[in-house]
């Protein structure tokens, strides 16, 4: 079975709290650190999908992913070569949905290169105080393995819509320019717990992996408290789950992927090991993707 | 060495093609005329909308949200389908306007979660695909994607588009004759879903699916929260975009019809993104000098009736045009649309036995 692999990873990283950027600027940051690590060109990206939530100006229309796909430059024109550029909006599971419908759309023959990129600001003028989320971006160029064995195995979502309200997140069209309203039940990070067990049985269970040969668990960097308790919820030791709360935040979208860029930095992403990147979203989502390096 | 295939056989096969399995449409049950929106603007416009735009009434909803008008438009589509709810593999929600209560925009959770809730679709994937109005069209070509990878066997994109809001915004807020929200004025209410699955007969389903962003021309339409005060609103410099959409759209159109190995003549029916009456005759006039030749009258509009419901307005008009007897099995359609971003997208496709199916459905009741 073909599979697709993240061939190039670029981040835009928390800045400092005196220096703010958009979330448009947080996205085209990190999509030219990957640019700019890739064996690709822009020009040659064919599909760009957008999996940010919190955005510059709160706005609705057009895709922010096309207001990307311009500011990186890549194929801006109708003529020649051709992009297509969406937003995919699903929380914190967001990102991993982007690279499971690129690699649909690549293994089925739509695309040959496709970029998923996110990114989270919040520009209002008096946040919200539940809103914790430190501004930041992610992109990912994503193709065809050149072999079976490396890239993404098997993705899993599991939903449980019976929490659907246990966190949501709207913009209040009450005031001018709109403001976040942000709510999290107490109980949130107890349900991703409970429910995070299930998700990754599923993908061990369908790529054949035992717990063993997964070299590491990237999850979202929810917080300190809940990789705490993470690796047990789950059946891996502590060493086995990356925990890289004292640097990272929880910063939504991008969460997964930030981790994943820190975890490169490991020995642990080298050819032939393991990875099991887990995001935990609205919804509530819980996504579970396998990754052969 | 098998003479029977030729030497250098394609590695890929052909992709499956997907077709329209099941087709759900629902329209708030409240008429709001153009007179009477223009009556609400605090500065009534001078010019004659209804005559410019040939937009004479559009339904509104009342007391239901834009996730409601998803969740009915979404049970209808199952009640005319052979697969249950907790059968589908995949939901893809594309609505722009996510309205889910009053004075509200929710980002999560994604209105695709709020659908599958009120369903029970337990085993759906789930998630929103936002494209401006082109997001239907997006919707199928993601689930299209996933079916054709084996991730999915049946999917359903549904959208729920509440978009007076923004009308009202801009019948309160409008200044002058030549302001940007005046395009909002054109917008109406509806929901639409569609079940997909793979066609058994290559003869049917999608041919192609062809969407392009041509991003260089991101502003010419954009909709968040106004700065002005309450409210959402939508801004469109409505004439630039027409050019432009203009300037490309008949490369794409005739792009579309030569991908499919079809003509003019094999066409039954054009459905374009139905923004408004006078708009859709300056597009087409524009298609007939790029090809040089008069494309026969097969256009097909609804805007007179339902205004511009986004992401719906296609499979609205599919409705209409089953509702009223003129879509029959076998029909070869071209999809048109053209979004801000811009993105442009052209789909064909031929229908099985879905218009007799969904006349029958409605007459019995439904």
């Amino acid at each position: 079975m073909p599979r697709c692999r993240i061939e190039s990873l670029g981040v835009s990283l928390p800045p400092g709290p005196l220096f703010r950027r958009g979330s448009i600027a947080h996205a085209v940051r990190a999509g030219r650190a990957c640019l700019e690590s890739s064996h690709y060109n822009r020009e040659d990206v064919r599909v760009l999908v957008n999996a940010g939530i919190h955005r510059d100006g709160h706005v609705c229309e057009p895709a922010m992913a096309a207001y990307i796909q311009r500011r990186l430059d890549i194929n801006v024109e109708f003529q020649g070569r051709r992009t297509l550029a969406f937003d995919l909006q699903n929380g914190g599971c967001g990102m991993l949905n982007a690279a499971q419908v690129l690699s649909a759309l690549l293994l089925s023959g739509e695309a040959q290169v496709g970029m998923a990129v996110a990114s989270e600001a919040n520009g209002d003028r008096r946040p919200a105080p539940a809103y914790s989320y430190p501004p930041s971006g992610a992109a990912a160029l994503i193709d065809l393995s050149p072999r079976e064995s490396i890239g993404f195995g098997t993705f899993a979502f599991h939903t449980h819509d019976e929490f659907s309200e246990l966190y949501t997140s709207v913009v209040s069209l009450k005031v001018a320019r709109g403001r976040i309203e942000l709510r999290r039940g107490a109980e949130l990070e107890e349900v991703y717990l409970s429910k995070a067990r299930a998700v990754v049985d599923e993908v061990l269970e369908k790529d054949g992996l035992r717990r063993e040969e997964v070299a590491l668990v990237v999850p979202a960097q929810i917080s300190k408290g809940f990789l705490a308790k993470l690796p047990e919820a789950i059946g891996f030791p502590k060493e086995r789950v990356a925990d890289y709360s004292d640097t990272l935040a929880d910063t939504l979208s991008t969460s997964t992927f930030l981790a994943l860029h820190e975890a490169m930095k490991g020995t642990e992403c080298a050819p032939g090991k393991t990875v099991l990147l887990l995001a935990f979203g609205s919804g509530v989502t819980i996504g579970a993707a396998s990754y052969r390096w | 060495m098998n003479l029977t295939q030729p030497p250098h056989a394609p590695v890929r096969p052909a992709p499956a093609k997907v077709k329209i399995e099941s087709l759900g449409v629902y329209l708030p049950d409240k008429v709001m005329t153009m007179e009477e929106l223009l009556s609400s603007c605090r500065r009534r416009p001078r010019w004659d909308l209804e005559r410019i735009t040939g937009i004479r009434e559009r339904r509104v909803a009342e007391g239901e949200y834009a996730a409601d008008l998803a969740v009915q438009a979404a049970r209808r589509a199952l009640a005319m389908s052979r697969y249950r709810a907790e059968e589908l593999d995949v939901l893809v929600c594309t609505s722009i306007s996510k309205h889910n209560a009053p004075d509200l925009f929710a980002f999560e959770p994604s209105t695709a979660v709020l659908v599958r809730k009120a369903l029970g679709a337990k085993k759906a994937l789930v998630f929103d695909v936002v494209n401006a109005c082109a997001g239907m069209i997006n919707g199928i070509y993601v689930v299209q994607g996933l079916i054709r990878a084996g991730l999915a066997r049946c999917g359903m994109v549904v959208s729920g588009e509440q978009n007076m809001p923004l009308a009202a915004t801009a019948a309160r807020q409008m200044r002058h004759d030549f302001d940007g929200q005046i395009a909002a004025l054109t917008l109406g209410d509806c929901g639409a879903a569609l079940v997909l699955d793979r066609s058994e007969d290559e003869r049917i389903g999608f041919h192609l699916l062809d969407l392009v962003t041509g991003a260089k021309h991101d502003h010419y339409c954009f909709s968040k929260p106004s700065p002005r005060g309450p409210g959402g609103m939508l801004v469109t410099k409505a004439s630039g975009l027409q050019r432009k959409g203009n300037e490309h759209f008949p490369f794409y159109f005739k792009h579309a019809l030569d991908q499919t190995g079809w003509s003019l003549d094999d066409l039954d029916h054009i459905i374009p993104h139905q923004v408004s009456v006078r708009a859709m005759q300056n597009s087409f006039k524009a298609v007939k000098r790029f090809l040089g030749t008069d494309a026969p009258d097969i256009v097909r509009c609804c805007a007179d009736k339902y205004a511009n419901t986004t992401t719906t307005s296609h499979f609205l008009a599919l409705h209409d045009l089953a509702l009223h007897g003129e879509l029959q099995p076998g029909h070869n359609l071209l999809l048109v649309s053209g979004a801000s971003g811009i993105v442009v997208s052209h789909a064909t496709l031929t229908l099985d036995d879905l218009p007799e199916r969904y006349r029958a459905h409605l007459a019995g009741g439904a």
